[in-house]
């Protein structure tokens, strides 16, 4: 059909990719920004997500920014990079994840990525084989489920204990474990959770791994960011005990989310995931996807090697101290309870309790609301796998969390069921 | 003895060696003799002169960037997974120069190079399960992102007799009512170093318009023409047939490591927006990676201040190195090259393998002359045509001579005896 009337094409966006935004962390944050009052003359307050580097207190070291400046200068980093990541780049991360491991790694155990995002991506590609199933914690980030689904990649949810420190429910592992589950993924320290495994704890995780013979795989984008009792702990010192896939970037511990620097590592000193033809199986993912831009790549050693602990030292002081006010200001707020003070990463797990509320539904509502009605955006728990609790982010400036905190406090006051 | 429950995914291993360029020049390059080290290596195989001094990027790109970086203001995620409305606008405001109507920041999603525009081009349109239309010759990550999706590839050809023009026909008998998505062109042409005329482009429109099916034009060359025929995008067609327009600044700015890519909606009439393409478009670069916030942030600048005197002196490098290609070429006896380059940084040349003494064939010839010469071409079989070969003109010109030289005395040396 021509001219009259509707032309007819071939194509038409069946639209097999459908819209994740439902529950992505970005597609609901999105709702709730739009719900913000545009005439509020007060600032908004973004208590959502994991972010800090607006803030100057949050900035990057020199260090970081003079690495990336010099390599592109050097005019020797304009070519396309090479497939699993430029070799100096892979050294200098194979050589700083070796100090915390009892083993060392190889530049050829080391994968460069896009962020830890795209780590997660390759991750989970090369293990969705036909049929397979991998197991998720709840509370989760969200994007390994909204990814598995674009893949179709069964997904089966293990708890977290909120009475025990989010830590994993052992049991609940082994009842959804079957013989086509390849792995479980935790993410220590937690985000949500902002809790921080113990040794004894990881150790568990990976005998119980090995028993059911799956591999783990471990997001640790907020490695040594931890200010509590608990030190950080890579899950790769149990490589041994059962095969480890650790993920992470500079992201958070340099505060550079928007460079998109990742790596996925095998930590696996038996090589196991090397004899299974995983490892080709990554090499090969990454074979057709795009790669981090080299002069970034060209950076990393320097990034990695001269960031003085000085720097370390003084994000970690700041995130204990907004933690800590965090913590302090949800005990204040009745309708909220935080069963665990925040260890690490940048986030709290917040239980609702909507029945002290008026004409609240639920934890989404409660976020609709309070960003209307006091530019205060946090993030509702349906996001993250748990109706009716809150995360809140406590990276942000001091007085940014102060003010967030005060108008949540108004907010409850406001919304209190009367006696 | 311990049992793991996990495997490799094998569906995500396609023998990828075979169908990316990297991965068959990888394979050649393995072929080099480590013991000559008095020869450096003459990489005549790929795309990329940016390790050359003569083809170093402008300055003002690089100022570009590193105010970006120094700013501290492009640290954090970038606010949308399209790209930030700044660059989306500046490539807007760039492309619409060619165009005779003005694209909007919603027609422009950036992406890690024209690479990802690619794959993200061809996994939106696997979501139609329908036939897709690819020339022959064909930089092969289209048929490579295809067979990963289980999209089903036609290829139609060109005419290296015509100046590697599109056989009309050939797309006319291939095109079916599953050929929902579109048919690829390249131009200017990579492997073929082609430059389409106005009157080409359009016919090609009016093609695919009577077919039912888009336009798919990459476009990474953009500009980089020598010859007479002047570039002329396909989106100038929009109004005939939807366009989706892949390109990148890293060929025109020298820059592949930086990854900075758009695909583009050139689409006057809305046409994709309508049929829904756009949605889906959106929908997955929200699922995938995107190029660092800070060269984003430096987009504007370098699209919209880069001298004319910086791509001059680039064109004016290209056309001498395609010409002393041609020349050399005309030289070598078991080599013919039917079109002299008039655009990209390629030429396609015939091998005649009855000329030479025990070379079966263009793979075998590129492994020789790796192993014995140390110069890299890419064979033919890798894009489409087995006894081809491609050859790069993108370097610096006595590194050129001096690869064209060991080429020729190569042929000499294997040349069939009379």
């Amino acid at each position: 059909m021509e001219e009259n009337g509707e032309k007819r094409w071939n194509f038409w966006g069946m639209g097999k990719l459908n819209p994740q935004s439902k529950t992505s962390v970005r597609g609901l944050l999105m709702k709730i920004w739009g719900s913000v009052n545009k005439d509020d003359p007060r600032p908004l307050l973004p208590l959502g997500h994991g972010d800090p580097s607006p803030f100057p207190c949050f900035r990057t070291t020199p260090v970081a920014e003079d690495a990336v400046v010099d390599s592109l200068r050097s005019a020797k980093f304009n070519s396309y990079p090479p497939t699993s990541g430029l070799q100096p780049a892979r050294s200098a991360i194979a050589d700083y994840l070796s100090r915390d491991l009892p083993y060392t790694l190889s530049p050829d155990d080391v994968f460069l990525t896009i962020g830890c995002i795209q780590a997660i991506e390759i991750t989970l590609r090369a293990l969705a084989r036909p049929g397979a199933n991998i197991l998720l914690p709840r509370p989760c980030f969200p994007f390994y489920d909204s990814y598995a689904s674009s893949i179709n990649l069964e997904v089966r949810y293990f708890d977290l204990n909120p009475e025990k420190g989010w830590e994993v429910d052992i049991e609940s592992v082994e009842a959804l474990t079957d013989e086509n589950t390849v792995a479980m993924v935790i993410i220590n320290p937690g985000n949500p959770c902002g809790s921080v495994y113990t040794h004894r704890h990881l150790k568990e995780i990976a005998e119980t791994a090995r028993k059911l013979g799956i591999l783990v795989v471990t997001d640790e984008v907020y490695h040594h960011l931890t200010f509590g009792p608990n030190p950080f702990v890579p899950m790769g010192v149990f490589g041994s005990i059962v095969p480890v896939i650790t993920l992470g970037s500079i992201s958070k511990r340099w505060l550079v989310p928007g460079w998109r620097l990742g790596w996925l590592v095998i930590s696996d000193p038996n090589g196991i995931l090397r004899k299974s033809g995983i490892v080709e199986c990554i090499t090969d993912c990454l074979n057709m996807t795009s790669d981090p831009p080299t002069f970034i790549q060209g950076a990393v050693p320097q990034i990695l090697e001269k960031t003085g602990e000085d720097f370390f030292s003084k994000t970690i002081d700041i995130l204990r101290e907004v933690a800590h006010i965090c913590y302090e200001k949800i005990q204040e707020i009745p309708c909220i309870t935080c069963p665990n003070k925040p260890e690490g990463s940048m986030f709290v797990m917040a239980k609702l309790n909507l029945s002290l509320l008026e004409d609240i539904n639920d934890d989404t509502d409660f976020c609709l609301k309070l960003a209307k009605e006091e530019s205060v955006v946090v993030l509702p728990g349906v996001a993250v796998g748990m109706k009716n609790w809150l995360r809140i982010t406590f990276a942000v400036e001091p007085s940014v969390l102060e003010d967030g905190f005060g108008r949540m406090k108004a907010f409850y006051e406001r919304h209190a069921k009367k006696q | 003895m311990e049992r793991w429950n996990f495997g490799a995914n094998r569906e995500v291993m396609i023998a990828p060696s075979g169908t990316t360029v990297r991965g068959v020049l990888k394979k050649i390059m393995e072929n080099l003799d480590k013991d000559d080290p008095s020869r450096p290596t003459v990489p005549l195989g790929h795309g990329d002169p940016s390790p050359f001094p003569c083809f170093r990027t402008t300055v003002l790109a690089e100022d570009a960037i590193v105010d970006a970086v120094r700013s501290a203001k492009f640290n954090s995620y970038p606010p949308t997974m399209l790209g930030l409305l700044p660059a989306r606008r500046a490539i807007a405001d760039y492309l619409s120069h060619d165009l005779p109507y003005t694209l909007t920041p919603d027609d422009v999603f950036l992406t890690m190079g024209c690479a990802q525009a690619i794959e993200v081009t061809i996994r939106v349109l696997a979501c139609l399960g329908a036939n897709i239309l690819l020339p022959r010759p064909c930089f092969p990550s289209y048929g490579a992102h295809a067979s990963s999706n289980n999209l089903e590839v036609r290829y139609f050809d060109l005419i290296p007799e015509k100046g590697w023009e599109v056989d009309i026909e050939s797309i006319e008998a291939l095109a079916d009512e599953n050929t929902g998505a579109m048919m690829v062109i390249i131009n200017p042409g990579n492997p073929c170093g082609s430059v389409y005329t106005h009157q080409q482009l359009k016919k090609i429109a009016e093609t695919a318009r009577k077919l039912g099916i888009l336009v798919v034009a990459d476009e990474v060359y953009h500009h980089l023409t020598f010859g007479t025929n002047p570039f002329v995008p396909m989106g100038v067609f929009g109004s005939i047939v939807p366009v989706l327009t892949l390109g990148s600044i890293s060929k025109r700015w020298l820059v592949p490591g930086w990854r900075l890519g758009w695909l583009v909606t050139s689409d006057p009439n809305g046409i994709l927006q309508k049929t829904k393409v756009v949605d889906c478009i959106i929908n997955l670069l929200n699922l995938i990676s995107h190029p660092p916030t800070f060269i984003q942030g430096a987009v504007p600048h370098i699209l919209e201040k880069t001298g004319d005197d910086f791509f001059s002196k680039i064109i004016d490098i290209l056309r001498e190195a395609a010409h002393i290609c041609y020349d050399r070429i005309m030289e070598i006896p078991c080599i013919t090259c039917p079109n002299k380059p008039v655009g990209s940084m390629f030429v396609m040349v015939k091998l005649n393998p009855s000329l030479l003494e025990d070379i079966i064939d263009d793979m075998d010839f590129c492994l020789k002359l790796a192993k014995e010469d140390s110069v890299i071409v890419l064979p033919g079989v890798a894009l489409g045509m087995k006894n081809w070969l491609r050859i790069t003109f993108a370097v610096e010109p006595s590194a050129l001579e001096d690869g064209l030289g060991r080429i020729k005395a190569f042929c000499q040396r294997h040349a069939k005896k009379h």
